[in-house]
């Protein structure tokens, strides 16, 4: 037992362990050499790939835990619990990878606390940060039962269960307002930027268009983590129950795709549909990735029973998703700054880094803890004595 | 409102002389080279349109978009007029950055502990009665300050009274009104002067935050609702069962195990 063994080198391995070097040097060059050294952004685009790529998918991305909560334990959806913890660990690690970001993506990260206390009640943002405050904290507490089932102590656990069971439908319910409220609100941000916000993409809509891609979005995810954890972590989720929760993705899209287009259509976007230039091809590229492409995969039942197209699938969602966040934050303001932003090697292995590390944390809670059903059992490893198990 | 202060800038009286940048660049202790546009160490400069010079530097908007956007507050608008800077709440989020119509504020990039800059009409100097120093520099009167009811005045009277002028006062009703007025003989176009609406800026956003009473109530309720549903349904189902169990004469509490 006391013989050390060098792990061994597998290919994954190795990629980790270079997004890992890459995104520590990148992080000593955001804090020890400034902004200006480690990142391409000016004033006229103050906000990069951080806060585009970061936070916006980030948190968007992360959506599938709220609505997952409160499908099973308010909706009496019983065939998705299997996968209730699965969503739910995800959108926790989403959002701890989130508040990670906020350490090198704000410019005095020390004084993160300082909305706690200093209050601007007509800051979009400052509505954003409290929800996500104060949602994390909900995401931990719905998690941790994962967590605290395999503390060794029988009384303990049993008492902490016991209560958590009392408040579990409580922070479901909050947990839902507080994920709507911000997952619209961070489009809600953009609202203050009437001008700079290139026709294609601004619209008084932006928080409800926000909150109706979210969704899909974070369920497509957890689709996605759920088919991989059946596939390389000996998880046995009924593929059934995928392909019965994108059937819900398919109508999410078709109410977003009928807003949206109405949004064009009414506010002024419409002239810009068929020009010749970057902005267009962006717009068109997000729209065939998010909506039209897997409105139409989805509404066939082949594509949806079979585990690999669905992945594929719920794949081309995520991506058209974050090219959804990415055009609002970045390329709409192409024109209006004048500046073509394209982030530095820095800003990509920051974000990368912190994205695997959540990864890699999902991967060993999976391993390790009773997230999903398994063919084979997760080990003992906290209990002393399986008297106690 | 009390009253607040504005400066009045004639571009038609404007020589070039970048006097105000120095005296800017003076008082706040920045090296003294000139500038091409706005920068962490110069909050107003000179910029030539052929043969215009037109100032540039914050609006002070009467309702800003900066501090309605800075999540702590440290960006305000004084009783005094000017739009002040409390860089000890600043967490540097850049938010201000990107909500400014006029693209005014600047940000430390180059720095450890960045901090937004831009220039607040010289709130310390008007509080004890001085005129900004920028205002104070310039040799002939381009620029003057006021109370921003007496220099609205003023500019009307020198557009309506002098043909040579743009029948606009850039500045009067823009993003709501600021504390900075603008006359020209060149449309204000030409100058590169963005084109705004007259709503301020914080109404874009004030609409959908209050929203969030309705998304809590109806959102909350709905869901409360619906988990009521859910949960009736499976109290109902329970007791059928129960009921069913009875009636075939099997153990009462078989469905306990």
């Amino acid at each position: 037992m006391s013989k050390f063994r060098l792990p061994k080198l597998t290919f994954w391995r190795t990629v980790v362990t270079v997004i890992f070097i890459a995104g520590a040097y990148a992080a000593y060059a955001r804090f020890f050499m400034g902004f200006q050294r480690s990142t391409n952004l000016v004033d006229s685009q103050p906000w990069g790939l951080w806060v585009g790529l970061g936070t916006l998918c980030g948190v968007g991305i992360s959506a599938g835990g709220f609505a997952i909560a409160a499908a099973v334990y308010l909706l009496g959806f019983e065939r998705y619990r299997p996968v209730v913890r699965a969503a739910v660990l995800l959108s926790f690690l989403g959002y701890l990878s989130v508040c990670t970001g906020m350490m090198y993506e704000l410019g005095l990260p020390w004084r993160i606390w300082h909305p706690i206390f200093m209050w601007n009640r007509r800051s979009v943002l400052f509505e954003v940060s409290w929800c996500v405050m104060l949602y994390t904290t909900v995401l931990a507490l719905e998690f941790s039962p994962s967590l605290v089932e395999k503390i060794p102590f029988v009384r303990l656990r049993q008492f902490y269960l016991k209560w958590h069971h009392h408040l579990l439908i409580g922070l479901v319910l909050v947990g839902a307002v507080l994920s709507s409220l911000h997952q619209s609100f961070l489009g809600g941000l953009y609202l203050l930027a009437k001008g700079k916000v290139d026709p294609l993409w601004y619209s008084p809509y932006l928080p409800t268009l926000f909150y109706l891609s979210a969704v899909p979005a974070g369920l497509s995810a957890t689709i996605m983590v759920v088919y991989l954890c059946n596939r390389s972590l000996n998880a046995r989720v009924d593929p059934r129950v995928l392909a019965e929760m994108s059937q819900i993705i398919a109508p999410m899209l078709y109410i977003y795709a009928l807003l949206r287009g109405i949004d064009v259509a009414t506010h002024g976007a419409a002239p810009y549909l068929f020009v010749w230039r970057e902005e267009t091809l962006l717009f068109w590229f997000e729209v065939s990735l998010f909506v039209i492409a897997p409105v139409l995969l989805l509404s066939r039942a082949k594509v949806r029973n079979n585990p690999n197209a669905l992945y594929g699938t719920c794949a081309m969602v995520v991506m058209g998703f974050m090219a959804n966040r990415l055009n609002v934050s970045i390329t709409a303001f192409q024109t209006s700054s004048g500046f073509y932003y394209v982030p530095k090697w820095t800003e990509f292995a920051l974000t990368l880094a912190t994205v695997t590390a959540a990864g890699v944390a999902f991967y060993y809670a999976v391993k390790y803890l009773e997230i999903l059903p398994r063919s084979v059992p997760a080990k003992n490893w906290m209990t002393l004595h399986p008297a106690n198990a | 409102m009390a009253r607040t202060k504005a400066i009045l800038i004639d571009i038609t009286k404007c020589i070039g002389c970048h006097s105000c940048e120095a005296a800017c660049k003076q008082l706040h202790g920045f090296p003294q080279d000139p500038e091409p546009r706005l920068s962490p160490t110069a909050f107003t400069i000179v910029e030539t349109h052929d043969d215009r010079f037109v100032r540039r530097m914050c609006m002070n908007c009467q309702d800003p978009a900066c501090a309605s956007a800075c999540l702590v507050g440290a960006l305000k608008k004084t009783e005094l007029g000017p739009v002040t800077y409390d860089s000890s709440k600043c967490i540097g989020c850049r938010y201000c950055l990107v909500a400014c119509p006029f693209n005014v504020p600047r940000y430390q990039w180059s720095k450890l502990a960045p901090l937004v800059t831009k220039c607040d009409m010289c709130f310390a100097r008007q509080a004890q009665g001085q005129p900004p120093a920028c205002v104070e520099a310039c040799p002939v009167q381009a620029s003057i300050v006021g109370w921003r009811d007496e220099i609205l005045e003023e500019a009307q009277k020198r557009i309506l009274f002098d043909s040579k002028y743009v029948k606009h006062i850039y500045g009067s009703d823009e993003v709501g009104g600021t504390s900075v007025f603008f006359i020209s003989d060149v449309p204000f176009e030409k100058l590169g002067f963005t084109t705004l609406q007259a709503q301020p800026m914080p109404v874009l956003t004030a609409n959908a935050l209050g929203d969030i009473p309705t998304v809590v109530m109806v959102g909350g309720g709905l869901l409360a609702g619906l988990y009521w549903i859910t949960n009736r349904r499976k109290l109902v189902a329970l007791a059928e069962a129960e009921e069913a169990a009875a009636a075939s004469g099997k153990g009462k509490d078989r469905h306990h195990v």
